[in-house]
């Protein structure tokens, strides 16, 4: 859970730590707290509060300058050990966790009429995870701004806490980390920390093809290099009952390519946005996802936000179930409980409330607009099996509320 | 092979989008106007939602999925403003 917090890190810096287009945009400042809930049929299940605040602003001669930070605060129960969820084998022993991350960003950017360049950085701390993340992004308008093309680049320096395995002959008897009390303590000899490098382009071209039609193509390649496991997951693996430490692969190639495009309908003062995409990665793992998305305005005042989200994805090369584990053995030389490396798809429902207020021109204010937005959404799995990872975990509750103002 | 397969296709968008971006004369006919650029100025109109919600939403889904990508990339856009 912990590491899962962190393996996409650098495409969220990319995201929250790239300030809005200065050029475009007024000052802003912005609060928001999202809850996760993912309840549980055996346990407590996982509970996350994500708070977020961000702050923006341009400084003249096109330059915007942005600053924000986050957390986690999580609490829940995860499976002490990857093992059947039915049978003789069957371990429903949960432990308890609370946990907290942490990650603050900064941004410069320089925007011109047709052209602009951003930096970001970010710093993610926990107990047992540190990463620095660098970002760049630039983006340019050609032929009358029509078209868009952009690209980015992102690089993280990940540092990862794990039990000392230094004395270890065979990966079947790697130990997993029991606690993050002595992680990144000069002297500590029980731990050791593994480097995990991430490299992220993400090049993109958008066409205002016709005046209410946008259509925009990419693609996303990422390469991880560096330990990738839950160092505090054990997995059951063949009829010894051996229990050793999750153990994936330290190299992964991911790539993605995907088609988005937004249509806007005046007359219902609506519009709709879709998009598409395939993935595959070094893993052999493939997935397509599909999302679909309606904006109404109800009101001059008030947003409505309807959302669709389906993605279905292949198991990586490595991946069986826990009865699979436990009868056949590992696939070659790695092992994993990770629900995200197993068949599966998942569906997601929800809306959004947007409360927009804008003075009249006539009144003077103190800002421009401000703006209040409640979501839900329901995010459900499909598993393969019962003997998948997180099986007694099937759906999720997102609720989020958030405030901004802008200058 | 499925990464020489999708390095292939990767390059045919590649060469796609630098002959799109050469052809300007072909393109011109395709152009929006700027006074026609009024619906696409309206936030509902933005591919990227406002980045702290992408954020958010990109931090739930992608712990959640094993695929990464497709949400475009900062500072894209319709250069409608």
């Amino acid at each position: 859970m912990r590491l899962q917090l962190r393996r996409l890190l650098p495409l969220l810096v990319l995201v929250a730590g790239t300030p809005a287009r200065a050029a475009d945009n007024p000052t802003e400042a912005s609060a928001r707290v999202t809850y996760f809930q993912e309840p549980s049929t055996l346990n407590r299940g996982i509970r996350v509060v994500h708070p977020q605040v961000d702050v923006s602003a341009p400084v003249g001669g096109g330059v915007g300058i942005a600053a924000g930070w986050e957390a986690d605060a999580v609490t829940g129960a995860t499976p002490t050990v990857f093992a059947p969820h039915e049978g003789v084998d069957a371990i429903t022993a949960a432990t308890n966790f609370t946990d907290f991350r942490q990650q603050a960003h900064g941004a410069l950017s320089y925007d011109r009429a047709d052209s602009g360049i951003a930096a970001s950085y970010a710093y993610g701390w926990e107990h047992d995870y540190r990463s620095h993340s660098l970002s760049v992004t630039t983006h340019d308008d050609l032929y009358d701004h029509n078209f868009t093309l952009a690209l980015s680049y992102t690089h993280n320096w990940d540092s990862v806490c794990d039990a000392n395995n230094a004395a270890t002959a065979s990966t079947l008897e790697l130990h997993a980390l029991t606690s993050s009390q002595h992680c990144f303590t000069a002297g500590a000899t029980d731990v050791v920390t593994h480097r995990l490098n991430i490299d992220a382009v993400e090049p993109s071209l958008s066409w205002t093809m016709t005046p209410r039609l946008v259509v925009q193509g990419g693609g996303t390649i990422q390469i991880l290099d560096g330990f990738q496991s839950n160092p505090y997951r054990r997995v059951l693996v063949g009829s010894q009952h051996q229990e050793p430490q999750e153990h994936e692969p330290t190299y992964r190639q991911r790539y993605a390519v995907f088609a988005r495009a937004a249509y806007a309908f005046p007359q219902w003062r609506a519009s709709a946005l879709a998009m598409g995409r395939l993935y595959q990665d070094s893993w052999a793992m493939q997935a397509v996802t599909a999302d679909l998305q309606v904006n109404k305005y109800l009101a001059p005042w008030i947003l409505l936000t309807v959302r669709g989200h389906l993605h279905v994805q292949s198991g990586a090369s490595f991946y069986r179930d826990g009865l699979g584990y436990r009868v056949s053995g590992p696939v070659g030389q790695y092992w994993t409980g990770d629900r995200e490396l197993s068949p599966m798809s998942n569906t997601l429902i929800g809306g959004r409330l947007a409360f927009l207020r804008r003075p009249q021109q006539e009144h003077s204010s103190w800002f421009a607009e401000m703006e209040a937005d409640v979501k839900y959404e329901l995010l459900r799995y499909q598993l393969e099996s019962i003997n998948a990872p997180n099986w007694d975990r099937p759906y999720a509750h997102i609720l989020q509320g958030s405030f901004a103002l802008r200058f | 092979m499925r990464c020489r397969s999708i390095s292939r296709l990767l390059a045919i968008l590649a060469l796609a989008g630098a002959a799109l971006a050469g052809g300007g004369c072909s393109v011109s006919k395709w152009t929006v106007r700027p006074h026609q650029r009024e619906l696409l100025a309206d936030r509902i109109m933005q591919l990227d939602a406002e980045a702290q919600e992408r954020a958010a939403e990109e931090h739930i889904l992608s712990n959640r999925e094993g695929a990464v990508g497709g949400s475009g990339t900062s500072g894209g856009g319709c250069g409608c403003n």
